[in-house]
């Protein structure tokens, strides 16, 4: 299932640790709201919660970075951009495949 | 084994080296990814599942070059994405050959044969070029028709320009050890130096689940495949590796054998799992607890994986490290029976 369009509810059954998680295995961009109020949109590559300050890094939508952020200084995290890696499976391919090797093989019979 | 000599020996007395200093870890091959966009988008791939940006984005020639410096591999193979897509690929492979660096730069050969005139034949330069199998075989692996024709058209092209020639083969579920023994023989009719093979891993973001070898499925198959090989094939890796694929050695993963370096910094632990990014490639070797990786780690995410970039290091310190080793690599060669 994916996490396309998800926004959290931070809270005793989800940690903003546990969303970091997922945002760091998203494919896609994600926005991290800052406990300012800003905002930061783009790609969630690395994270380290063992750190002495832990923190996530980030290149944004036009792809500077990395950009550090403080885990303290994040209210939450939701999962704004496309999903690239959900849907166009192998199995997709070969039922086009087989489709277009009938579709044709029909119209050179008929 | 059809490597070199030159570059046999050179691996050999850097393995040598590392074991006179009695150093535990150390690298042999960089896996150096220059960007991650590519033009094909194979279902079996999890390498160029990235928003936009990411994918615009390349590493500098220099960023590469520090990169190669601060591992200090003897070789350095180039992934990606499809690294002719770099805009100074050229640049970056001469800086390395320049360096002596055995140079790998694997390709889907699509745009080989327009480049070739960007690079000058060496002994320290082989394109590596991705083939999953026959025409039919590797059309499906890689989710289009016409690749095939494309990647051998550009093999006779680089072949024919003097240039070194290997094959990179990763095998899935299904794959026909009768089909397979073929594409050998093909492969070796066009000239080819060498050939690697190594069985899929599930990338746990590639689209496609359901295709990757598991392990006992992958002995039987590289049992089969590699029964009695012919005298003409020649494998560019260590024998050592594919009897380990057919189910004749139990070897445990060398994850820092094969470091990779991206434009995220250095992969942790390996090429196959992003587990997080360190900094530098001694933050990458002092503070990823390796202990957590390997078959007999138990983490779950390495049950299953045989992959050539995991265990080729494993095989090759095999063979360096004991005498048993050597002599079983030596007979292994010599005989042609694996
Ligand atoms: S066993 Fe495979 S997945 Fe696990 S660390 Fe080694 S190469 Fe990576």
């Amino acid at each position: 299932m994916s996490l396309e369009g998800w926004t959290p509810q931070l809270g005793p059954y989800l940690t903003l640790e546990e969303v970091v998680e997922h945002a760091f295995d998203y494919r896609g961009n994600v926005t991290v709201v800052s406990t300012d109020g800003t905002e930061t949109v783009g790609y969630l590559f690395n994270r380290d919660a063992g750190a002495p300050e832990p923190f996530v890094e980030m290149f944004d939508e036009a792809g500077q970075g990395p950009i550090r952020i403080r885990l303290a200084d994040i209210a939450t995290i939701t999962f704004t951009g496309k999903d690239t890696a959900a849907g166009n499976s192998w199995t997709a391919w070969l039922e086009r495949k087989d489709r277009e090797r009938a579709e044709k093989a029909a119209a050179s019979g008929a | 084994m059809s490597v070199p000599l030159s570059q046999m020996v050179t691996v050999a007395s850097y393995i040598v080296r590392q074991k006179l200093a009695r150093r535990q870890r150390y690298p042999l091959v960089l896996m150096l990814e220059p960007l991650f966009r590519c033009n094909l988008s194979c279902a079996g791939c999890g390498k160029i599942q990235y928003p936009a940006q990411i994918l615009k984005k390349h590493l500098t020639v220099e960023q590469c070059v520090n990169a190669v410096e601060e591992c200090g591999a003897p070789i350095v193979a180039i992934p990606g994405g499809e690294p002719l897509m770099h805009p100074e690929i050229d640049r970056l492979v001469a800086a390395l050959v320049a360096k002596r660096k055995y140079v790998y730069l694997c390709t889907n050969g699509l745009l080989l044969a327009e480049r070739l005139a960007l690079f000058t034949p060496s002994r320290y330069l082989s394109f590596s070029v991705h083939v999953d199998g026959l025409r039919d075989e590797h059309d499906d692996a890689v989710c289009r028709e016409g690749v095939y024709d494309r990647a051998v058209g550009a093999i006779r092209e680089a072949l024919a320009r003097g240039f070194r020639v290997t094959t990179n083969t990763t095998l899935f579920d299904g794959t026909s050890p009768v089909r397979m023994r073929a594409f050998f023989d093909e492969m070796m009719s066009l000239g080819v130096e060498g050939m690697m093979l190594s069985p899929g891993y599930s990338y746990s973001k590639a689209p496609d689940q359901e295709h990757f070898l598991r392990r006992t499925k992958t002995h039987a198959l590289f049992a089969r495949m590699l029964d009695r090989p012919k005298r003409r094939w020649k494998f560019n890796q260590s024998p050592l590796f594919l009897r380990f694929l057919m189910g004749k050695h139990d070897f445990d993963c060398t994850p820092w054998g094969m470091p990779t370096y991206n434009m995220f910094g250095w992969q942790r632990p390996c090429y196959l799992l992003q587990e997080g990014y360190a900094a530098t490639f001694r933050e990458l070797m002092e503070t990823t607890e390796w202990q957590r990786y390997g078959h007999r780690s138990g983490n779950e995410k390495c049950q299953d994986c045989m992959v050539h970039s995991g265990f080729e290091a494993t095989a090759v310190n095999h063979t360096f490290g004991s005498l048993r080793g050597f002599l079983e690599t030596v007979v292994v060669t010599l005989t042609h029976r694996l």
